[in-house]
Protein backbone atom coordinates (compact mmCIF):
# COMPACT_ATOMS: atom_id res chain seq x y z
CA UNK A 1 0.00 0.00 0.00
CA UNK A 2 1.25 3.33 -1.24
CA UNK A 3 0.57 6.41 1.38
CA UNK A 4 0.55 9.62 -0.19
CA UNK A 5 0.61 12.95 1.61
CA UNK A 6 1.07 16.07 -0.60
CA UNK A 7 1.26 19.45 2.05
CA UNK A 8 0.58 22.86 -0.73
CA UNK A 9 -0.68 26.43 -0.11
CA UNK A 10 0.61 28.36 2.77
CA UNK A 11 2.15 31.72 2.79
CA UNK A 12 4.94 30.71 0.32
CA UNK A 13 2.82 27.94 -1.65
CA UNK A 14 5.33 25.32 -1.50
CA UNK A 15 4.08 21.90 -1.72
CA UNK A 16 5.87 19.01 0.42
CA UNK A 17 5.01 15.44 -0.56
CA UNK A 18 6.10 12.42 2.01
CA UNK A 19 5.36 8.83 0.68
CA UNK A 20 5.09 6.06 2.81
CA UNK A 21 5.16 2.47 0.39
CA UNK A 22 4.03 -0.59 3.42
CA UNK A 23 5.39 -3.32 1.45
CA UNK A 24 6.29 -5.79 4.22
CA UNK A 25 3.62 -7.58 6.34
CA UNK A 26 4.70 -5.89 9.37
CA UNK A 27 4.58 -2.65 7.38
CA UNK A 28 0.86 -3.13 6.25
CA UNK A 29 -0.16 -4.77 9.95
CA UNK A 30 0.96 -1.00 11.18
CA UNK A 31 -0.15 1.11 8.98
CA UNK A 32 -3.97 -0.09 8.18
CA UNK A 33 -5.12 0.64 11.88
CA UNK A 34 -3.85 4.30 11.07
CA UNK A 35 -5.06 4.05 7.98
CA UNK A 36 -8.80 2.84 8.89
CA UNK A 37 -9.10 5.03 11.52
CA UNK A 38 -9.83 7.86 9.28
CA UNK A 39 -12.90 8.68 8.37
CA UNK A 40 -12.01 8.97 4.85
CA UNK A 41 -16.49 9.15 3.49
CA UNK A 42 -16.67 12.36 5.87
CA UNK A 43 -13.64 14.17 4.28
CA UNK A 44 -14.63 16.77 1.77
CA UNK A 45 -12.68 19.93 1.63
CA UNK A 46 -15.23 22.16 0.13
CA UNK A 47 -17.62 21.93 2.77
CA UNK A 48 -14.46 23.30 5.17
CA UNK A 49 -13.19 26.58 4.12
CA UNK A 50 -9.39 26.87 4.68
CA UNK A 51 -8.46 29.68 6.50
CA UNK A 52 -6.28 32.42 4.61
CA UNK A 53 -2.52 31.02 4.30
CA UNK A 54 -2.74 27.86 5.86
CA UNK A 55 -1.72 24.43 4.50
CA UNK A 56 -3.73 21.98 2.61
CA UNK A 57 -3.58 18.51 2.60
CA UNK A 58 -4.38 16.18 -0.17
CA UNK A 59 -3.92 12.56 1.63
CA UNK A 60 -3.85 9.13 -0.95
CA UNK A 61 -3.95 5.60 1.46
CA UNK A 62 -4.13 2.84 -1.33
CA UNK A 63 -7.85 3.92 -3.30
CA UNK A 64 -8.58 6.29 -0.99
CA UNK A 65 -8.51 10.00 -1.15
CA UNK A 66 -9.30 13.11 0.95
CA UNK A 67 -8.16 16.49 0.81
CA UNK A 68 -8.08 18.51 3.89
CA UNK A 69 -7.81 22.02 5.23
CA UNK A 70 -4.53 22.05 7.50
CA UNK A 71 -7.64 23.04 10.47
CA UNK A 72 -9.27 19.61 9.65
CA UNK A 73 -5.85 17.54 10.29
CA UNK A 74 -6.68 16.66 13.64
CA UNK A 75 -7.48 13.46 15.62
CA UNK A 76 -7.28 10.36 13.15
CA UNK A 77 -5.65 12.61 10.51
CA UNK A 78 -3.26 14.42 12.54
CA UNK A 79 -1.46 10.77 13.51
CA UNK A 80 -1.82 9.72 9.50
CA UNK A 81 -0.24 12.59 8.73
CA UNK A 82 2.17 13.11 11.63
CA UNK A 83 3.30 9.21 11.14
CA UNK A 84 3.92 9.72 6.96
CA UNK A 85 5.85 12.74 8.12
CA UNK A 86 8.29 11.05 10.22
CA UNK A 87 8.67 7.96 8.03
CA UNK A 88 7.91 8.76 4.68
CA UNK A 89 10.32 9.95 1.87
CA UNK A 90 10.21 13.49 1.45
CA UNK A 91 10.30 15.52 -1.50
CA UNK A 92 9.02 18.85 -2.92
CA UNK A 93 7.21 19.77 -6.25
CA UNK A 94 6.42 22.72 -7.58
CA UNK B 1 -20.51 46.66 -9.18
CA UNK B 2 -16.54 46.63 -10.39
CA UNK B 3 -14.22 44.33 -8.73
CA UNK B 4 -11.54 44.70 -11.13
CA UNK B 5 -8.04 45.64 -9.18
CA UNK B 6 -7.91 48.71 -11.89
CA UNK B 7 -10.31 50.79 -11.82
CA UNK B 8 -12.16 52.51 -14.93
CA UNK B 9 -11.53 55.67 -14.38
CA UNK B 10 -7.70 54.85 -14.25
CA UNK B 11 -8.24 52.96 -17.27
CA UNK B 12 -9.69 55.71 -19.24
CA UNK B 13 -6.96 57.94 -18.05
CA UNK B 14 -4.75 55.01 -19.92
CA UNK B 15 -6.68 54.39 -22.37
CA UNK B 16 -6.88 58.24 -23.66
CA UNK B 17 -3.02 58.33 -24.18
CA UNK B 18 -1.87 58.99 -27.21
CA UNK B 19 1.58 59.52 -27.12
CA UNK B 20 3.87 56.69 -29.25
CA UNK B 21 5.19 55.67 -26.01
CA UNK B 22 2.41 54.66 -24.16
CA UNK B 23 0.35 52.97 -26.84
CA UNK B 24 0.50 49.52 -25.58
CA UNK B 25 -0.26 50.65 -22.03
CA UNK B 26 -3.70 52.52 -23.95
CA UNK B 27 -4.72 49.52 -26.00
CA UNK B 28 -4.50 47.50 -22.79
CA UNK B 29 -6.57 49.85 -20.48
CA UNK B 30 -9.35 50.01 -23.83
CA UNK B 31 -9.39 46.06 -23.71
CA UNK B 32 -9.51 46.03 -20.27
CA UNK B 33 -12.61 48.51 -20.26
CA UNK B 34 -14.69 46.34 -23.08
CA UNK B 35 -13.92 43.40 -20.05
CA UNK B 36 -15.20 45.45 -17.34
CA UNK B 37 -18.10 46.25 -19.67
CA UNK B 38 -19.48 42.50 -19.97
CA UNK B 39 -18.82 42.08 -16.46
CA UNK B 40 -21.32 44.67 -15.41
CA UNK B 41 -23.83 43.67 -17.69
CA UNK B 42 -23.16 39.94 -16.16
CA UNK B 43 -23.17 41.53 -12.83
CA UNK B 44 -26.68 43.51 -13.48
CA UNK B 45 -27.67 41.84 -10.10
CA UNK B 46 -28.54 44.68 -6.99
CA UNK B 47 -25.57 44.99 -4.55
CA UNK B 48 -26.13 44.00 -1.21
CA UNK B 49 -26.25 47.18 1.11
CA UNK B 50 -22.48 48.51 2.00
CA UNK B 51 -22.23 46.96 6.18
CA UNK B 52 -21.96 49.83 8.30
CA UNK B 53 -18.83 50.82 10.00
CA UNK B 54 -16.42 50.26 7.07
CA UNK B 55 -15.37 53.79 7.08
CA UNK B 56 -14.81 55.86 10.41
CA UNK B 57 -14.23 58.92 10.13
CA UNK B 58 -11.85 58.85 13.19
CA UNK B 59 -9.57 56.39 13.02
CA UNK B 60 -9.02 55.18 17.12
CA UNK B 61 -5.11 54.21 17.82
CA UNK B 62 -4.31 50.03 17.44
CA UNK B 63 -5.63 47.95 20.29
CA UNK B 64 -2.32 45.22 20.10
CA UNK B 65 -2.24 41.95 21.72
CA UNK B 66 0.31 39.67 21.09
CA UNK B 67 0.74 36.39 22.48
CA UNK B 68 3.24 33.57 22.52
CA UNK B 69 2.18 30.02 21.71
CA UNK B 70 5.65 28.55 22.94
CA UNK B 71 6.08 26.32 20.22
CA UNK B 72 2.17 24.62 20.89
CA UNK B 73 -0.43 24.65 18.46
CA UNK B 74 -3.12 26.31 20.86
CA UNK B 75 -3.92 29.22 20.23
CA UNK B 76 -4.11 31.97 21.60
CA UNK B 77 -1.21 31.19 23.83
CA UNK B 78 0.21 33.24 26.91
CA UNK B 79 -0.35 37.05 26.69
CA UNK B 80 3.42 38.44 26.31
CA UNK B 81 2.42 42.33 25.83
CA UNK B 82 -0.66 44.45 25.63
CA UNK B 83 -1.06 47.39 23.53
CA UNK B 84 1.10 50.45 25.32
CA UNK B 85 3.63 48.19 27.23
CA UNK B 86 7.21 47.92 27.14
CA UNK B 87 9.40 45.86 24.16
CA UNK B 88 9.40 42.09 25.70
CA UNK B 89 12.87 41.50 24.61
CA UNK B 90 11.89 38.51 22.31
CA UNK B 91 12.36 39.58 18.50
CA UNK B 92 9.28 37.84 17.08
CA UNK B 93 6.77 39.61 19.67
CA UNK B 94 8.49 42.65 19.30
CA UNK B 95 8.48 42.57 15.39
CA UNK B 96 4.34 41.47 15.43
CA UNK B 97 4.23 44.40 17.97
CA UNK B 98 5.77 47.01 15.39
CA UNK B 99 4.80 45.43 12.25
CA UNK B 100 1.15 45.56 13.51
CA UNK B 101 1.42 49.00 14.25
CA UNK B 102 3.04 50.46 11.64
CA UNK B 103 0.40 48.37 9.27
CA UNK B 104 -2.51 50.06 11.63
CA UNK B 105 -1.01 53.40 10.92
CA UNK B 106 -1.08 52.52 7.18
CA UNK B 107 -4.57 52.17 6.99
CA UNK B 108 -6.05 55.00 9.43
CA UNK B 109 -3.57 57.29 8.02
CA UNK B 110 -3.82 56.74 4.25
CA UNK B 111 -6.96 55.28 4.12
CA UNK B 112 -9.05 56.56 6.92
CA UNK B 113 -9.83 53.35 8.11
CA UNK B 114 -10.15 52.18 11.69
CA UNK B 115 -8.08 48.47 12.22
CA UNK B 116 -9.55 45.49 10.43
CA UNK B 117 -13.14 45.73 10.67
CA UNK B 118 -13.26 49.75 10.09
CA UNK B 119 -14.77 49.75 13.78
CA UNK B 120 -11.45 49.15 16.11
CA UNK B 121 -11.33 45.57 15.94
CA UNK B 122 -8.19 44.48 18.66
CA UNK B 123 -5.04 43.02 16.59
CA UNK B 124 -4.08 40.03 18.13
CA UNK B 125 -1.42 37.93 17.14
CA UNK B 126 0.30 35.00 17.93
CA UNK B 127 3.96 34.11 17.77
CA UNK B 128 6.09 31.30 17.93
CA UNK B 129 3.02 28.90 17.19
CA UNK B 130 4.03 25.22 16.67
CA UNK B 131 7.07 23.78 16.17
CA UNK B 132 9.69 24.40 13.21
CA UNK B 133 6.26 26.22 11.73
CA UNK B 134 7.17 26.94 8.22
CA UNK B 135 3.80 29.47 7.81
CA UNK B 136 1.88 32.47 8.97
CA UNK B 137 -1.63 33.00 8.81
CA UNK B 138 -4.92 34.65 9.63
CA UNK B 139 -7.76 32.25 11.37
CA UNK B 140 -10.33 34.38 11.17
CA UNK B 141 -10.21 36.31 14.37
CA UNK B 142 -6.46 36.95 14.55
CA UNK B 143 -2.76 36.53 13.21
CA UNK B 144 -0.20 33.09 13.82
CA UNK B 145 3.47 33.32 12.88
CA UNK B 146 5.92 30.33 12.98
CA UNK B 147 9.20 30.72 14.06
CA UNK B 148 10.19 28.48 10.80
CA UNK B 149 12.75 26.21 10.02
CA UNK B 150 15.97 27.75 10.31
CA UNK B 151 17.06 25.66 7.05
CA UNK B 152 14.51 27.31 4.61
CA UNK B 153 13.02 29.79 6.34
CA UNK B 154 13.65 32.16 9.62
CA UNK B 155 10.62 33.63 11.80
CA UNK B 156 7.83 35.11 9.55
CA UNK B 157 7.40 38.43 11.60
CA UNK B 158 11.05 39.24 10.08
CA UNK B 159 9.40 40.79 7.38
CA UNK B 160 6.59 43.88 7.80
CA UNK B 161 5.39 42.78 4.41
CA UNK B 162 4.25 39.36 5.87
CA UNK B 163 2.53 41.12 8.77
CA UNK B 164 1.10 43.84 6.59
CA UNK B 165 0.06 40.80 3.90
CA UNK B 166 -1.59 38.81 6.76
CA UNK B 167 -3.87 41.78 8.59
CA UNK B 168 -4.67 42.31 4.81
CA UNK B 169 -6.81 39.31 5.26
CA UNK B 170 -8.54 40.26 7.91
CA UNK B 171 -9.41 43.43 5.90
CA UNK B 172 -10.76 41.12 3.08
CA UNK B 173 -12.55 39.28 5.42
CA UNK B 174 -14.39 42.27 6.52
CA UNK B 175 -14.95 43.90 3.32
CA UNK B 176 -15.31 42.45 -0.29
CA UNK B 177 -15.50 38.83 1.58
CA UNK B 178 -13.52 37.17 -1.37
CA UNK B 179 -13.78 33.68 -1.53
CA UNK B 180 -10.29 31.96 -0.70
CA UNK B 181 -10.49 29.83 -4.00
CA UNK B 182 -9.15 29.90 -7.28
CA UNK B 183 -9.31 33.23 -9.10
CA UNK B 184 -11.55 35.06 -6.19
CA UNK B 185 -8.81 33.31 -4.24
CA UNK B 186 -6.10 34.50 -6.08
CA UNK B 187 -7.41 38.26 -6.18
CA UNK B 188 -7.78 37.96 -2.05
CA UNK B 189 -3.85 36.33 -1.69
CA UNK B 190 -3.04 39.79 -4.23
CA UNK B 191 -5.13 42.13 -1.68
CA UNK B 192 -2.76 40.92 1.04
CA UNK B 193 0.42 41.31 -1.22
CA UNK B 194 -0.48 44.73 -2.07
CA UNK B 195 -1.46 45.97 1.30
CA UNK B 196 1.33 43.94 2.54
CA UNK B 197 4.09 45.83 0.21
CA UNK B 198 2.41 49.13 0.47
CA UNK B 199 2.56 48.76 4.65
CA UNK B 200 6.17 48.69 4.45
CA UNK B 201 6.58 51.17 1.88
CA UNK B 202 4.48 53.35 3.89
CA UNK B 203 6.79 53.02 6.71
CA UNK B 204 10.10 53.52 4.84
CA UNK B 205 7.89 56.57 2.78
CA UNK B 206 9.97 55.11 -0.22
CA UNK B 207 8.24 55.71 -3.97
CA UNK B 208 7.36 53.20 -6.18
CA UNK B 209 10.39 53.38 -7.95
CA UNK B 210 12.54 53.24 -5.26
CA UNK B 211 10.25 50.14 -3.44
CA UNK B 212 11.60 46.26 -3.65
CA UNK B 213 8.55 45.40 -4.01
CA UNK B 214 8.86 42.24 -2.44
CA UNK B 215 6.80 39.76 -0.07
CA UNK B 216 8.75 38.27 2.59
CA UNK B 217 12.44 39.50 2.12
CA UNK B 218 14.84 38.52 4.58
CA UNK B 219 12.68 35.29 5.49
CA UNK B 220 14.75 32.62 3.58
CA UNK B 221 17.98 31.30 5.54
CA UNK B 222 21.13 32.08 3.52
CA UNK B 223 21.20 28.91 2.04
CA UNK B 224 18.10 29.45 -0.19
CA UNK B 225 18.98 31.31 -3.55
CA UNK B 226 16.11 33.58 -3.35
CA UNK B 227 15.94 37.47 -2.17
CA UNK B 228 11.41 36.82 -1.29
CA UNK B 229 8.58 34.72 -1.22
CA UNK B 230 7.30 36.82 -4.17
CA UNK B 231 7.92 40.03 -6.78
CA UNK B 232 4.87 41.86 -7.39
CA UNK B 233 7.20 43.34 -9.73
CA UNK B 234 8.32 40.74 -11.43
CA UNK B 235 6.46 37.77 -10.77
CA UNK B 236 7.98 34.28 -11.04
CA UNK B 237 11.40 35.52 -10.59
CA UNK B 238 11.50 35.84 -6.44
CA UNK B 239 13.70 32.38 -6.33
CA UNK B 240 15.39 29.70 -7.79
CA UNK B 241 16.86 27.33 -5.69
CA UNK B 242 17.80 23.95 -5.83
CA UNK B 243 15.35 22.54 -3.21
CA UNK B 244 12.40 24.73 -3.72
CA UNK B 245 12.86 24.84 -7.32
CA UNK B 246 11.80 28.22 -9.18
CA UNK B 247 9.35 30.91 -8.06
CA UNK B 248 6.46 29.74 -10.12
CA UNK B 249 3.88 32.70 -10.35
CA UNK B 250 2.50 33.93 -13.42
CA UNK B 251 2.62 37.85 -14.42
CA UNK B 252 -0.51 37.39 -16.96
CA UNK B 253 -3.19 35.35 -17.89
CA UNK B 254 -1.44 33.65 -20.68
CA UNK B 255 0.30 31.73 -18.02
CA UNK B 256 -2.62 31.07 -15.89
CA UNK B 257 -2.32 28.30 -13.40
CA UNK B 258 -5.05 25.28 -13.55
CA UNK B 259 -4.30 23.28 -10.00
CA UNK B 260 -6.12 21.57 -7.45
CA UNK B 261 -3.31 22.31 -4.94
CA UNK B 262 -3.07 25.51 -2.65
CA UNK B 263 -7.16 25.82 -2.77
CA UNK B 264 -6.77 26.27 -6.36
CA UNK B 265 -3.33 27.80 -7.03
CA UNK B 266 -4.12 31.10 -4.93
CA UNK B 267 -0.65 31.87 -4.16
CA UNK B 268 0.59 31.19 -7.59
CA UNK B 269 -1.87 32.80 -10.05
CA UNK B 270 -2.14 35.93 -7.47
CA UNK B 271 0.98 37.39 -9.51
CA UNK B 272 -1.36 38.42 -12.33
CA UNK B 273 -3.19 41.11 -10.30
CA UNK B 274 0.22 41.68 -8.22
CA UNK B 275 1.92 42.54 -11.52
CA UNK B 276 -1.07 44.93 -12.86
CA UNK B 277 -1.14 46.55 -9.12
CA UNK B 278 2.33 47.64 -10.00
CA UNK B 279 2.46 48.66 -13.18
CA UNK B 280 -0.23 50.89 -12.45
CA UNK B 281 1.56 52.39 -9.59
CA UNK B 282 5.05 52.66 -11.34
CA UNK B 283 3.38 54.21 -14.59
CA UNK B 284 1.71 56.63 -12.36
CA UNK B 285 4.96 57.21 -10.30
CA UNK B 286 5.14 58.53 -6.90
CA UNK B 287 3.97 56.84 -3.34
CA UNK B 288 2.03 53.93 -4.32
CA UNK B 289 -0.15 54.11 -1.20
CA UNK B 290 -1.62 57.12 -2.51
CA UNK B 291 -3.87 56.90 -6.04
CA UNK B 292 -3.22 53.37 -6.66
CA UNK B 293 -3.37 52.31 -2.90
CA UNK B 294 -6.51 54.12 -2.18
CA UNK B 295 -8.10 52.69 -5.19
CA UNK B 296 -7.66 49.25 -3.83
CA UNK B 297 -9.20 50.00 -0.80
CA UNK B 298 -12.33 51.13 -2.56
CA UNK B 299 -12.42 48.46 -4.26
CA UNK B 300 -12.66 46.03 -0.98
CA UNK B 301 -15.31 48.24 0.40
CA UNK B 302 -17.69 47.22 -2.15
CA UNK B 303 -18.94 44.41 -0.35
CA UNK B 304 -19.65 41.71 -0.91
CA UNK B 305 -17.55 41.16 -4.32
CA UNK B 306 -19.34 38.43 -6.83
CA UNK B 307 -16.38 36.19 -7.79
CA UNK B 308 -16.00 35.87 -11.81
CA UNK B 309 -15.01 32.94 -11.22
CA UNK B 310 -16.31 29.67 -9.83
CA UNK B 311 -15.96 29.25 -6.29
CA UNK B 312 -17.87 27.85 -3.18
CA UNK B 313 -20.12 30.66 -3.19
CA UNK B 314 -21.00 30.31 -6.80
CA UNK B 315 -22.98 27.40 -8.78
CA UNK B 316 -20.43 25.24 -10.53
CA UNK B 317 -21.01 26.19 -14.17
CA UNK B 318 -18.63 26.18 -17.63
CA UNK B 319 -16.97 29.59 -18.26
CA UNK B 320 -15.08 30.53 -21.32
CA UNK B 321 -11.28 30.18 -21.18
CA UNK B 322 -9.31 32.85 -19.14
CA UNK B 323 -8.82 36.13 -22.04
CA UNK B 324 -5.67 36.79 -22.96
CA UNK B 325 -3.96 39.62 -21.54
CA UNK B 326 -0.49 40.30 -22.28
CA UNK B 327 0.82 43.23 -19.46
CA UNK B 328 2.75 46.02 -21.28
CA UNK B 329 6.73 46.20 -21.00
CA UNK B 330 7.04 48.24 -17.82
CA UNK B 331 10.04 50.11 -19.63
CA UNK B 332 7.73 51.47 -22.03
CA UNK B 333 5.68 52.94 -19.38
CA UNK B 334 6.47 56.32 -17.52
CA UNK B 335 4.63 58.23 -15.65
CA UNK B 336 2.23 61.06 -17.72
Amino acid sequence: MKITVRRSGGLAALTQIWTVEAVTIDDKRRWMPIVEACPWDNADARSAANQPDRFMYAIRAGQRRATLPEKAVTGPWQVLVENAKTEGQESRRR
Amino acid sequence: MICSIVPPYMLRKLAAQDEPRLRAVARAAKESLLHIRSLQAARALAAPATPPGIRQAKPGPPKRTIYDAGTSEKLPGKLVRNEGEAATGDAGADEAYEGLGSTHRLYAEVFGRNSIDGAGLPLDATVHFGRLYDNAFWDGRQMVFGDGDGQIFQRFTKSLTVIGHELAHGVTQHTAGLVYRNQAGALNESMSDVFGVLAEQFLKQQSAEQASWLIGESLFTEQVQGAALRSLKAPGTAYDDDVLGKDPQPDSMDGYVRTSADNGGVHINSGIPNRAFYLVASALGGRAWEAPGRSGTGHLQVAPCRPPARSAASPRRRRPPPRSFSAPDPQSMTPS
